[in-house]
């Protein structure tokens, strides 16, 4: 099962939504979050919940939260070369 | 208080053969050190240390002595051959298959789920030809917001900052005997039309950052970065590559470091490269000023156009740069989650407005403000011994000088006058500024006529503040049905343009000859494609390097000419 969460994203050929993503496999939403959870930690997803702002634009220290316009970024799931590195976060 | 009891049957998991002979094993070895057998549960233990849980094996190398690290060696070398290096993944995997098949005997499902509201609505919202449609067609709402709804408030605060409060201003100096000096014009000339010109805005950005967050809290945001995905996609684009160009909306810096959520170092790059052709907030205001002045009647249709092109051009070279310099990147497929609609709530509507205006707010007490103050200090400086400092008429100041120099450069597009070029070179600081400056320049003789004005009392400024106020609010209310086409009162007569606006239009005019609109929407296509602000090309510079940054200052700079060449000459040849 954990394999054909990968597998699903290999031969994706566009962007998918988590949902569309459960439908086709048959696999409760839960448990999916879970699978791509394990993948995430063994480094072969890379999960973000939304893009991080480095912090130096002059203008996020009016924002608790910081950045103001990185809410906009919905979260994605991509699929990283066995051997890669997730990129830094902000 | 009653308690209840609950027995479970021992779970039928089973793991395959080679695994279940190592875990007895191993639970064998455990079960025989009283110090872990005591606190931990022995097969768990086991899965746990077959699993690679290093926090637990240093507990139990603690607890239990070398022993522990010894039978897992062991146990581990004899599943190498079986497994390799997957041996967690056979574990996790067939704990999976375990819930589902309970799952599958538990619940009976029905054959096709029945679909939520937020799936029924996404059938419309992500379908394959509708989708855009709707996207564009949102963007247009928002636009008219931004143009028709908040342009009442513009008019009210652009009046009362250069009426009653620059009187005010003047008035206190003459008071205190600093009249008619230096201050007095650094003061008017410099802070209120600089920082003031700009402040203005105010009411297009809130209204700008109100539509932005109903369609984030809702969830639509999601759905636009998903359909445009699907587009990117079928053009090669990494589809990925849009998530950061929806952020660039609002600012292009978080969008270049939003670029992070990128895998590849190359498609990181390329993105970072055409996200400035997204048109951010901080434009919004000078197309503001120049559309109302040159084409009031379609002020809301320019700046859709204006932020489709900058769409449009952002893909195209998105494209080209694939075909090129960026070769040999597959785009990588990814998921994304789209998270049911919710009904916006004006809390959190109100506090992304409050944050992201208030980000505007401190920008133009710091980085607008230190630029309007050297911009006046460069208008006060007379060259060819002209006046004296600040008396000098501006066409003879160092300011004048400085972007007369740059003139030649803009020649060609239709904006050749010293005001034009000196707003782009002080623009490169932040692109609200190439407003401040516009305002600095070509706003003397208006200011020359707060002046000329019959006096008034404070009692009656602030009576006509509160009174232009109502009259706005109004006519900002008339204006909401306009958005969608309905209009209930005969259009107004078009007002006569004030002083500031007539001198724009008469600059424009005179360097482009008599080709005014032509060129004012050259000067807004160059203005949406040049280097969006200082801070941005620092943050490319962090994210790419120096290389990098110099490629996108200079490549930004040649597509912005290259597009305005075509919007002014391309217009003269077709007789425009």
């Amino acid at each position: 099962m954990l394999h054909q969460v990968l597998q699903a994203f290999e031969t994706a050929t566009g962007p998918v939504s988590l949902d569309e993503l459960s439908r086709e496999l048959g696999i409760e939403r839960g448990a999916l979050e879970g699978m791509i959870a394990f993948w995430v930690r063994k480094g072969r997803l890379q999960d973000s919940a939304g893009p991080g702002c480095g912090g130096s634009c002059g203008s996020c220290g009016a924002a608790p939260g910081g950045c103001a316009f990185q809410h906009a970024g919905p979260r994605t799931i991509t699929l990283l070369e066995r051997g890669t590195n997730a990129p830094e976060s902000g | 208080m009653s308690a209840a009891s609950l027995h479970l049957s021992a779970p039928p998991l089973r793991y395959a053969p080679p695994i279940e002979a190592e875990l007895a094993y191993l639970a064998g070895v455990l079960a025989g050190i009283p110090a872990l057998a005591q606190v931990y549960p022995t097969r768990w233990l086991a899965i746990q240390l077959l699993e690679g849980d290093d926090m637990l094996l240093t507990e139990a190398e603690r607890l239990g002595g070398p022993a522990v690290s010894a039978a897992l060696e062991a146990s581990l070398a004899r599943l190498h051959p079986l497994y390799g290096d997957d041996l967690d993944v056979a574990l996790v995997d067939q704990r999976y298959r375990f819930v589902h098949s309970l799952v599958g005997t538990a619940l009976t499902r029905p054959a096709t789920p029945p679909l939520t509201l937020s799936d029924r609505i996404d059938q419309v919202v992500t379908h394959r030809w509708l989708g855009i449609p709707i996207f564009l067609a949102l963007m247009w709402v928002v636009f008219k917001l931004t143009t028709d709804v908040a342009g009442p408030f513009v008019d009210w605060i652009d009046t009362v900052l250069s009426g009653p409060v620059s009187s005010w201003i003047v008035s206190l100096l003459g008071a205190v005997g600093l009249g008619g000096g230096w201050l007095a014009s650094l003061l008017v000339d410099g802070v209120i039309a600089g920082v003031g010109g700009v402040l203005v805005f105010v009411p297009v950005l809130l209204a700008l950052y109100f539509a932005l967050a109903l369609l984030e809290d809702s969830g639509y945001m999601a759905r636009a970065a998903f359909v445009m995905d699907r587009l990117m996609h079928a053009l090669g684009l990494h589809g990925k590559s849009f998530l950061p160009m929806i952020v660039g909306f609002g600012c292009s810096v978080p969008a270049i470091y939003a670029t992070r959520t990128l895998d590849s170092r190359r498609d990181r790059i390329l993105t970072g490269l055409l996200v400035p052709f997204m048109s951010c907030s901080a434009r919004l205001p000078v197309y503001m000023l120049i559309a109302a002045i040159f084409f009031p009647a379609y002020a809301g249709q320019v700046i859709f156009g204006l932020y489709l092109t900058g769409i449009v051009v952002a893909i195209a070279i998105g494209v080209l740069l694939r075909r090129t310099m960026f070769r040999n990147q597959p785009p990588a497929p990814f998921v994304l989650e789209l998270p049911p609609y919710r009904l916006p709530t004006p809390r959190g509507v109100w506090r992304q407005m409050w944050e992201r205006t208030s980000s505007f707010l401190r920008k133009a007490w710091t980085i607008i403000l230190a630029t309007s103050i050297v911009v006046w200090l460069l208008l006060a400086i007379p060259l060819d011994g002209a006046g004296r400092f600040a008396e000098t008429p501006v066409e003879h100041s160092a300011f004048a000088a400085v972007s007369g120099a740059a003139t030649p450069v803009f020649a060609p597009l239709g904006f050749a006058s010293w005001q034009t070029s000196g707003a782009l070179l002080t623009g490169f600081v932040a692109k609200e500024v190439v407003v401040g400056t516009l305002v600095q320049t070509y706003g003397v003789a208006e200011a020359a006529t707060v002046e000329e004005t019959a006096p008034t009392t404070v009692g009656e400024d602030l009576r006509g503040i509160v009174t232009s106020f109502g009259t706005a609010t109004v006519d900002a209310l008339k204006a909401i049905p306009g958005i969608v086409g309905i209009t209930f009162s005969e259009a107004e007569e078009e007002e006569a343009p004030g002083g500031l606006a007539m001198a724009i239009q008469s600059g424009f005019t005179a360097s482009s000859g008599e080709h005014g609109a032509l060129a004012a929407l050259a000067f807004l296509v160059f203005v949406l494609l040049y280097t969006p602000c200082m801070t941005a090309v620092a943050a490319a510079r962090h994210e790419f390097g120096s290389r990098w940054m110099w490629v996108s200052i200079i490549g930004q700079f040649v597509v912005a000419w290259l597009a305005a060449l075509l919007v002014f000459q391309g217009g003269r040849l077709l007789g425009l």
